[in-house]
């Protein structure tokens, strides 16, 4: 081999330069297959943002000029939108369907996860089962759940005799449930989306530290709380974050169900801003709202990928110490 | 062959026999010039033949395929592609070939209030020049005909009439029992109502929820529960704009109207806050309504009687009036006013607007208007209210219900930004109807609201649009 025939003293040189050299290699190999990407992101994305920024600094009254013709009013619609109360509750309602829906979805998710990494008799038919939801178009589900939530609907009644109560809500017209009916479809609608992340995760985690536990005579619970969920946090953390960035995006539910009511009960942040640009015509408040969207959900993607390496660090470190222990 | 059909033997001989007639003397009459229909022909054939593209629902284009196919037959224009987009939503998407300019719909299928928006957008072709040549009327009734002008020029052709008219449960009234009942509580006759004071207490009086049987199928939801309160509005005499634009809604008038609205929540269904036409319509047709001010063409479901179980216990008729400014006034509503409307960038306006004016001729439009199934045209023109075909549809009752109320017709916010002027204040009433806001602040707030709407638009632009919108108001208080 070309190694061993290096006299002995320029053996350390010569795996450095290839270190090096390998290095490089992997950085233009990495750059080759990134570089028309950036690219044509940046032809796709650029001419848009352009656009949203140049909207977002003009007024333009769609019905009196051309947009190019628009007044330049500097940041004058960036304070018009963050001294909007109407704006403020539409943030405060997608935080909040965000955060709740994400922890349904997240908690349902690793129960089935849970239930379904090991291997069983007929297994794939949970899979498909499972999945189904979140193959079904949200319209869809809006328009079915319409039928089945009114007051003496399939669902109450259902929930009346299981319960032996008489059980009726309004699901769709009490203003201070609507937005929990919308968070619970997209808890249906988008469990599956963190069952098979968690899933993932689950069937990734080596068998060793669990044997290892249970030998040690660790109860199932003890084992789950203390080796399977720290092995998993990176996981939970990146479908916690996805399904968050996702769930501040929800529209179609929102949309086809309530249209921003009863009254402005389910006004969120997209429903308010398809309003504005699309209802109201305001071109230019609507752009400068989605930036300010934009700028809130960057804040929340640093924060998670921080967050992600940081987790991903001290596993590599457990991991590390772990073979280190096991080597001594 | 169709009924349109007309042989070529039979067009000449025809043309022959009129000449002839015209050297006759005392038969002048009987050789008048060609009809509307065959001027809009004649017209449309000139302008070359075209495939038209368009935006409808499909619900209002089913039954206008018939009578396209026989418009292609005759000049060989025809619809190429269609956008198949909900009525509701044609607005977002009609704004949105507005600012782009784009050539991709010859015609737009969509709610007429959109006019005045469309025109400042630089969008709409104006009409009077193939109306001219087609030699077009419109029969429509009353001055609803006028619905479809803006800044002195006509922009569009109704297909569908959408008057509100107001239906009641005839068996519920005439029962011996409730009327002898309503006599004994009230002291007075129970009859169709007459103001909208009387329509709530008959609403109330008749509501039977154990039964599932509720006073009133108005709507009350974000997107329509407005409509019903420019009726009330307009009844009490408000108008919500003085002469120099600023918003006249926190008034007597106004605030009698947000009374009245709201009170139909202890006569609607606990879950009106959210019920569309979707969740209403079978309501009304399958008897659990005692009476509501609704589309006319509601009529025509409930009249069958494959589709319904009240086929012939309904009344219809004027829906209510109001007392409140001192005079007995009544004004109904048409909103959304299904037109066709042409693009002003479209290679093909003339093939369009041709086929636009053929739909809307009474005579054409009739089959259009008594589907059986597709119930979303709804009567308009003078001719259909004197065609057996129509009031079989409808009833006899109805036909007369809808050309009443016809001619106290008044539209919604007709100015440059109606969808903008209509939501701050559907949003508020929305709100005060479940609550989240207090009664006497909904006109306040939708004032201020407005205001920075028009401050957007501009005060000049919108006092010119004005004109149009005060040309457009009923000119009687009452059909009579």
């Amino acid at each position: 081999m070309a190694v061993s025939a290096l006299p002995a003293r320029d053996a350390p040189l010569a795996t450095s330069t290839r270190t090096v050299s390998r290095r490089r290699a992997v950085r233009r190999f990495k750059l080759t297959l990134l570089l028309p990407l950036i690219g044509l992101f940046l032809f796709l994305l650029t001419p848009v943002l352009l656009l949203q920024l140049y909207f977002s600094v003009h007024q333009w009254t769609v019905y009196l000029s051309s947009w190019w013709d628009a007044d330049y009013v500097c940041l004058d619609l960036f304070r018009d939108v963050l001294t909007d109360p109407r704006f403020g509750w539409a943030v405060v309602r997608s935080l909040a369907f965000a955060t709740g829906s994400t922890i349904g979805c997240f908690v349902f998710g690793f129960l089935l996860a849970y239930l379904m990494y090991k291997p069983f008799h007929g297994q794939a038919i949970y899979y498909v089962i499972f999945i189904l939801p979140m193959l079904t178009v949200p319209v869809v589900v809006a328009y079915t759940a319409e039928m089945l939530l009114y007051q003496n609907g399939p669902i109450n009644d259902v929930i009346s005799i299981l319960l032996g109560v008489d059980f009726k809500p309004s699901w769709l017209t009490n203003p201070h449930i609507a937005l929990f009916t919308v968070a619970c479809l997209e808890v249906w609608n988008w469990t599956p989306f963190s069952f098979i992340i968690m899933l993932a995760g689950l069937s990734a985690i080596p068998k060793e530290p669990i044997e290892a536990a249970e030998i040690l005579g660790a109860s199932k619970w003890r084992i789950f709380w203390e080796v399977q969920v720290p092995l998993l946090r990176p996981v939970i953390l990146l479908a916690l974050v996805l399904r968050f960035l996702e769930a501040m995006a929800e529209f179609p539910k929102t949309w086809a169900l309530f249209q921003g009511g009863p009254g402005s009960a389910t006004e969120t942040l997209p429903v308010y801003i398809f309003m504005t640009t699309w209802q109201y015509f305001e071109i230019s408040k609507g752009a400068a709202m989605s930036y300010i969207v934009m700028l809130l959900m960057i804040v929340i993607v640093l924060v998670a990928i921080q967050l992600l390496r940081r987790e991903k660090r001290s596993l590599d470190a457990m991991y590390e110490q772990g073979a280190k222990e096991t080597e001594a | 062959m169709g009924k349109f059909d007309i042989s070529r033997r039979g067009f000449v001989q025809g043309g022959l026999g009129l000449t002839m007639a015209n050297f006759v003397p005392g038969t002048t009459p009987f050789a008048q010039a060609a009809t509307m229909e065959e001027s809009t022909i004649a017209a449309a054939k000139a302008a070359g033949p075209a495939g038209v593209n368009g935006m409808i629902w499909s619900p209002y284009l089913v039954p206008m395929q018939p009578v396209i196919a026989e418009f292609q037959k005759q000049t060989g224009i025809g619809i190429g592609a269609v956008q198949d987009i909900s009525i509701f939503d044609a607005p977002q998407r009609a704004m949105a070939e507005a600012l782009s300019r784009s050539p991709q719909f010859d015609f737009i299928h969509i709610d007429s209030n959109m006019i005045p928006s469309l025109v400042s957008a630089g969008y709409l072709e104006p009409l009077d020049e193939y109306i001219k040549k087609a030699n077009f009327k419109f029969e429509a009734v009353g001055d609803y005909g006028s619905f479809m002008t803006y800044g002195g020029h006509t922009y569009g052709v109704p297909t569908d009439g959408n008057v509100h008219i107001q239906y009641l449960r005839k068996d519920l009234v005439e029962n011996p029992d409730n009327k002898k009942r309503f006599a004994d509580k009230f002291g007075k006759e129970l009859k169709f109502p007459e103001t909208w004071e009387e329509n709530l207490r008959l609403q109330e009086f008749l509501m039977d929820p154990s039964k599932d049987l509720y006073g009133s199928g108005n709507l009350r939801n974000r997107a329509n529960g407005v409509t019903w309160w420019y009726m009330i509005f307009y009844s009490a005499g408000g108008f919500p704009f003085d002469d120099d634009m600023k918003p006249t809604l926190d008034t007597p008038a106004g605030q009698y109207a947000v009374d009245i609205y709201l009170q139909d929540k202890k006569v609607n269904h606990p879950e009106a806050a959210n019920w569309g036409t979707p969740q209403m319509i079978p309501r009304i047709a399958q008897g659990h309504v005692v009476s509501c001010q609704y589309w006319d063409g509601t009529a025509k479901l409930n009249e069958n009687p494959e589709k319904s179980k009240t086929t012939g216990k309904w009344l219809y008729g004027l829906v209510p009036g109001s007392d409140f400014s001192g005079k007995r006034m009544y004004r109904s509503i048409s909103s959304p006013l299904a037109a066709i409307l042409i693009n002003k960038y479209s290679p093909r306006k003339a093939q369009a607007a041709y086929l636009a004016l053929w739909l809307g001729s009474g005579k054409n439009s009739i089959p259009i208007v008594t589907d059986p199934v597709n119930t979303f045209n709804d009567a308009w023109s003078t001719e259909h209210m004197s065609s057996p075909l129509v009031k079989k549809a409808y009833s006899p009752e109805g036909v007369k219900a809808i050309e009443t109320n016809f001619k106290v017709v008044a539209p919604p916010i007709y100015l440059t930004g109606y969808l903008e002027f209509q939501d701050a204040l559907g949003k508020n009433l929305s709100e005060a109807y479940v609550g989240q806001l207090p009664a006497k602040d909904v006109l306040k707030k939708t004032e201020q609201e407005w205001a920075g709407i028009i401050k957007r638009i501009g005060q000049s632009k919108l006092k010119k649009d004005l004109a149009s919108y005060k040309a457009v108001m009923p000119k009687r208080d009452t059909p009579a």
